[in-house]
C-alpha cells in the first residue's frame, strides 16, 4: 500500500497543472492555519469605517471599520472550514452507502431509490431555502452542503464495488471463511480510496463556489466572514461601484474565492487522470 | 410507451409531490427559527396540509408581504425576464461549448486544446457573480458601453417597438455574458471527454478505413454517439445555470424570478422565497424529464429494452 | 501483374514502455486476385502491418519502406490522395466487427456512406447498392435489415456486414484481419465460404492465426513471427513441408495434429530476442540463433524460409 502512495505521487509530480493547484491549495491552507499569527488585527475589531488603504490598514477598512486584510486572512478560515468539514462529511455518507448498496444486495434497491431521490432533486435551491429557514450558521451550512453532495459519491462507489464484488479473489477470501465486512474494509475499501479521494476534491470544489454564492446573498454566518460575506458587505454598499472602493474591498475577497476554486480545478483534473481504471491496480491493505 | 419511459413519469411526479410536501413542512421543521408566529394556526396540520395543496392547484401561493401583491402575480411578472436571460444564455453557451469542446477533442494536445482549456476551466472558476461585478465595473462604469442594472430604462418612451427592443438586450448583454461565460466551461469539458471517448473507439477506425474526411467523421459518426452522455447530463448543466441565474440577477438588478430569491431573503418575506423556489425547482426537474425523454430516444439501443 | 508490393517496410511505434517494433523489414509481393494469407500468433505485427498499408495508423507512428500499389508508392500519398485510395481501391476489413460498427447509425448507411463518397451515388441510389450487397453477403431480408442497427444483428451476421462494407465499392484489394475470430465452427465455415464466392476477382490479405480457416481460402502463406516474415510459400507446400521450426510447432498444436503448445511465450515487441527471433523457443536452436540475424532464403518451388537450418 505504501508503495502505491509512492508511485501515485510520483506520476501526481508529472503533471504540471495539478501542481500547481496544490501549491496554490497549501498556500490558503497555511494562511488558514496560520491566521491568528499572519493577520495584523483581530477582524472583529472596529476601527475607523470606510477607510482607504494606508500603512496602517493595507487594504482599507469595510463599511463598519473592521480591517479588511484581516478579514480576508481569516476569511480563509472559514471558507477552507466549511468546505473541507461538508466535504469530508459528504464523503464518508457517500463512501459508506455506496460500499454498503453496492455490496449488500437487498439493501441496494433500497438505498439507489433514494439516491437518486438526492439527486434528481434540484440541490441549490433546495440548500438555499433550507439554509434561509435556518439561523445563519457555519455548522448549519455545512450540515446542508453534506447533506446534499454525498450522493454522487454514493452512486460511483457503488459501481466501484459492484465490478470488485466477483472479482474471483474475493470469492476466493470468502471460502477462507472472511466475513462480509472484512471483505469490505481489507479488499474492496483501499481500491475504492482514489475514487474517493478524487470526489472529494470536486465537491470540495462545489462547496466553495456554493458557499460563497450563499453568503453573497445573504445567507452566511455574519459572525464568521467568509469571502462570500465579504463580497456581500461590499454589494451592499451603496458607493461600491462608483467610487473606488472595490479595488481593495471587492477584488482580492474574490480572487481569493476565484484561485482556491482554481486550485481545486487543476488538483481534480490530474487527479482524475491519474484514477483512470487504466492505470489502478488491485490492492489490498 | 415504453416501460422506461412510464417509470420515469411516475418517478417524476413523486418527485414533484416530495418537493411541494416538503415546501410546506420546511418552515414547521426548523426549530425556533425566523418564523414562530408564520406558521402557527389552529387547524391541525392535516388540514393546513389539505388546504395547502388545494391552493396550489388554483394557483395560490400565498401573499407577498415585500411587494404587497400575491406571490403568484409576482413570479409571474418576474418569469419573462428570467425566460429571456436563462434562453439567451442557454443557446449561447450550449452551441459554443459543444462546438469548442469538440474542436479541442479534434486538436488534442496541441496549441488550440491546451488554450481552450486553460481558458475555460479558468473562466469556470469564477463565481458569476464576482465576473458579473467585475463586468458593471470595467464594462458598465469604466467604458461606460453598458448598462448597469435593471431590464429596461425606465421612464423613457421609445418611438419604435424597435427601440424598446434594442433598449432590452442592451440591458440583457452584460448578464447574459455573466451568465454564459460562466456556464461554457462544464459543457466545453464534457463534449471533449466524451469526443476525446468517443474518438478513440474502434467504429472511428472503420469510417477512416473507408475513406471518409476527418470532419464528416467528427460531424456524423463522433458528434451523435458523444452527444448521448452530455444529454444526461444537460439536466444537471441546466440545474447549474437556472440557479446560476439566482447570482446574475441579483448582481445586475435584472428584475427576474432569482432576483427576487434573493430580495425575499433580504426582506424575510418567506412565502415569496417559497414561491420562487418552487418555480425554479420545477423549471428544473421540468429540463430533467426533457432531457431524459431525448435521451431515451436518440440510443437506439435504449429504445429497443 | 503484381497489385501490391512491401519493400523493407518497417513500423515503429513509441509508447510509454518503450518503442514497439511491429514490423521489421517485411519484403512480400502479392498478384492480381490472388488470395495471401499471414498468419501468425497475436501480437506478431500483423494486424499493423495490414493498417499500415492503407496508412491507418497515428501520426507518431515511425514507417519506413516503400508500399507499391499499381505503380505507386502509398507511403509518399498526401493524406487526401490516400482517402481517395481507402474503400475504393484497398478496403480493410477490421476485427471485431461489435466494436467496429457504430451502434447509432443504421446498417444501410454505414455500407451506403462508402458508395456516396467514392462512387458519386446519390443518397437513395448509393442506398440501394448498399442493400445489394447485403443480399451478395446472404443476409436474408436485406432490404428490411438495412434500416436495422448493429446490435439487432449476430455475430456472424455482423461479419457480413463487415463484408458488405469492405467490398460495396469494389476494391481491387481487401485486407480481412480475422474475419472468423470468435465465431461458431459451423459460422466461421458459411463465412469462409462466402468470402471465396465474392472475391473471386480480388485480392485478399487474409490476416488470421487460424491455419485451417486460411487454408480453405489462401493460394500462399506468410507466417509472421516478432514482426518479420519467417517463411512464405504455397498452402499447400506450408502443410505438406513446413521448413521453419516456429511454422511446424504451429501446425502441430493445431487441433487435428496433436495439440502441442510451442514451448515458451510469444515474444514482446519492445524488447526483441537477439539473433534469430524465434531462437529461445526453438529445439534446434544452436549458437550461431542467438547472435546471428538469419536472411530470407529461397528454397526449390518458391518456397522462402528464414532459418539457419537451411542456409
Amino acid at each position: 500500500m505504501i508503495e502505491d502512495i509512492i508511485v501515485f505521487l510520483k506520476k501526481y509530480k508529472s503533471n504540471k497543472l495539478g501542481l500547481v493547484g496544490l501549491g496554490i491549495l497549501i498556500f490558503f491552507v497555511i494562511a488558514a492555519i496560520f491566521a491568528p499569527y499572519i493577520a495584523p488585527y483581530d477582524p472583529g475589531h472596529r476601527y475607523k469605517s470606510t477607510e482607504h488603504p494606508n500603512s496602517a490598514h493595507l487594504l482599507g477598512t469595510n463599511h463598519v471599520g473592521q480591517d479588511i486584510v484581516s478579514e480576508l486572512i481569516y476569511g480563509t478560515r472559514v471558507s477552507l472550514f466549511i468546505t473541507l468539514f461538508a466535504s469530508i462529511a459528504a464523503a464518508f455518507i457517500g463512501t459508506f452507502i455506496g460500499l454498503i448498496a453496492g455490496y449488500f444486495k437487498r439493501l441496494d434497491f433500497f438505498l439507489m431509490r433514494i439516491v437518486d431521490l438526492f439527486l434528481t432533486i434540484p440541490r441549490l435551491p433546495l440548500i438555499i431555502i433550507i439554509a434561509a429557514f435556518m439561523r445563519p450558521s457555519i455548522w448549519n451550512l455545512i450540515f446542508v452542503f453534506a447533506l446534499f453532495e454525498w450522493s454522487i459519491t454514493a452512486r460511483i462507489i457503488r459501481s466501484e464495488v459492484l465490478t470488485f464484488k466477483n472479482r474471483p479473489y474475493v470469492d476466493a477470501t470468502r471460502m477462507f471463511g472472511a466475513g462480509d465486512f472484512h471483505i469490505l474494509g481489507r479488499h474492496i475499501l483501499p481500491n475504492v480510496v482514489p475514487l474517493v479521494v478524487v470526489q472529494l476534491v470536486l465537491v470540495s470544489r462545489y462547496i466553495i463556489l456554493a458557499e460563497s454564492g450563499l453568503s453573497f446573498i445573504g445567507l452566511g454566518d455574519p459572525t464568521a466572514k467568509s469571502w462570500g460575506m465579504m463580497l456581500h458587505d461590499a454589494f451592499e454598499y451603496p458607493t461600491i461601484f462608483i467610487s473606488d472602493i472595490w479595488m481593495w474591498w471587492m477584488l482580492p475577497a474574490g480572487l481569493c474565492i476565484v484561485f482556491t476554486i482554481l486550485s481545486l480545478t487543476f488538483i481534480g483534473y490530474a487527479l482524475e487522470e491519474l484514477v483512470n481504471p487504466r492505470l489502478r491496480r488491485v490492492t489490498t491493505l | 410507451m415504453h416501460m422506461s419511459a412510464i417509470t420515469k413519469v411516475v418517478s417524476y411526479i413523486i418527485i414533484i409531490f416530495i418537493i411541494l410536501s416538503l415546501n410546506f413542512f420546511l418552515p414547521r421543521m426548523m426549530p425556533a427559527g425566523p418564523l414562530s408566529g408564520l406558521t402557527s394556526s389552529d387547524k391541525p396540520v392535516l388540514e393546513q396540509y389539505t388546504n395547502y395543496m388545494t391552493n396550489l392547484m388554483h394557483g395560490d401561493l400565498g401573499w407577498s408581504t415585500s411587494k404587497n401583491a400575491p406571490v403568484w402575480d409576482v413570479l409571474m411578472r418576474s418569469l419573462k425576464w428570467t425566460l429571456l436571460l436563462v434562453g439567451t444564455s442557454t443557446v449561447i453557451y450550449v452551441i459554443v461549448g459543444i462546438l469548442s469542446g469538440a474542436v479541442s477533442a479534434w486538436k488534442k494536445g496541441k496549441k488550440t486544446d491546451v488554450g481552450l482549456l486553460v481558458l475555460l476551466i479558468s473562466m469556470a472558476s469564477f463565481p458569476p457573480f464576482f465576473l458579473g461585478m467585475l463586468f458593471i465595473i470595467f464594462l458598465g462604469w469604466k467604458l461606460d458601453l453598458f448598462p448597469r442594472f435593471g431590464a429596461q430604462t425606465l421612464f423613457i418612451d421609445y418611438s419604435t417597438p424597435f427601440g424598446v427592443v434594442l433598449d432590452i438586450l442592451h440591458h440583457l448583454t452584460l448578464p447574459a455574458a455573466t451568465l454564459t461565460l460562466t456556464s461554457i466551461g462544464v459543457i466545453y469539458l464534457l463534449t471533449r471527454n466524451s469526443m476525446l471517448n468517443v474518438l478513440g473507439e474502434d467504429y472511428i477506425l472503420t469510417a477512416r478505413a473507408k475513406g471518409l474526411s476527418e470532419w464528416y467523421i467528427m460531424r456524423r459518426h463522433a458528434l451523435k454517439n458523444a452527444m448521448l452522455p452530455i444529454i444526461t447530463l444537460v439536466a444537471l448543466i441546466v440545474g447549474l445555470v437556472i440557479t446560476g441565474t439566482i447570482f446574475v440577477e441579483t448582481v445586475f438588478a435584472y428584475p427576474g424570478v432569482g432576483m427576487l430569491v434573493s430580495d425575499a431573503i433580504s426582506a424575510h418575506d418567506y412565502p415569496l422565497l417559497q414561491g420562487a423556489f418552487l418555480f425554479i425547482a420545477l423549471a428544473i426537474l421540468a429540463v430533467n424529464f426533457i432531457a431524459d425523454m431525448i435521451y431515451v430516444h436518440l440510443d437506439p439501443r435504449v429504445k429497443q429494452e | 501483374m503484381s497489385i501490391l508490393k512491401i519493400t523493407h517496410l518497417k513500423v515503429h511505434f513509441p509508447t510509454e514502455e518503450g518503442l514497439v517494433k511491429a514490423v521489421n523489414t517485411v519484403d512480400f509481393e502479392m498478384k492480381e486476385n490472388e488470395k495471401l494469407g499471414l498468419i501468425g500468433e497475436t501480437g506478431c505485427g500483423k494486424t499493423v502491418l495490414g493498417m499500415s498499408i492503407i496508412r491507418l495508423l497515428q501520426l507518431a507512428t515511425k514507417i519506413e519502406g516503400e508500399i507499391w500499389y499499381k505503380g505507386k508508392d502509398l507511403l509518399k500519398l498526401s493524406e487526401e490522395e490516400m482517402r481517395k485510395i481507402r474503400g475504393k481501391e484497398i478496403a480493410m476489413i477490421l476485427q471485431n466487427p461489435t466494436t467496429s460498427l457504430n451502434p447509432v447509425l443504421k446498417v444501410g448507411d454505414q455500407i451506403a456512406e462508402a458508395i456516396q463518397l467514392h462512387q458519386g451515388l446519390a443518397k437513395r441510389a448509393a442506398k440501394e447498392k448498399a442493400v445489394e450487397m447485403l443480399e451478395a453477403v446472404k443476409i436474408p431480408d436485406a432490404s428490411k435489415r438495412a434500416n436495422e442497427y448493429p446490435h439487432e444483428f449476430s455475430g456472424g451476421m455482423k461479419e457480413r456486414v463487415m463484408i458488405a462494407m469492405g467490398l460495396a465499392c469494389e476494391p481491387s484489394l481487401i485486407i480481412a484481419d480475422e474475419p472468423t475470430k470468435g465465431l461458431d465452427v459451423t459460422i466461421k465455415m458459411q463465412i469462409i465460404k462466402l468470402m471465396k464466392e465474392v472475391t473471386k476477382q480480388r485480392a485478399i490479405l487474409f490476416i488470421t492465426h487460424d491455419l485451417g480457416v486460411a487454408a480453405e481460402i489462401c493460394d500462399n502463406i506468410a507466417v509472421m513471427y516478432a514482426g518479420e516474415l519467417v517463411e512464405y510459400a504455397k498452402t499447400g507446400d506450408i502443410f505438406k513441408n513446413p521448413l521453419h521450426p516456429y511454422t511446424q510447432g504451429f501446425l502441430n498444436s493445431l487441433p487435428n495434429r496433436g495439440l502441442k503448445p510451442i514451448r515458451g511465450m510469444s515474444p514482446s515487441l519492445i524488447d526483441l530476442p537477439s539473433g534469430c527471433r524465434f531462437h529461445p523457443r526453438c529445439d534446434y536452436a544452436r549458437e550461431i540463433c542467438k547472435t546471428e540475424h538469419p536472411e530470407i532464403v529461397e528454397k526449390e518451388n518458391g518456397h522462402h524460409v528464414r532459418c539457419f537450418l537451411y542456409d
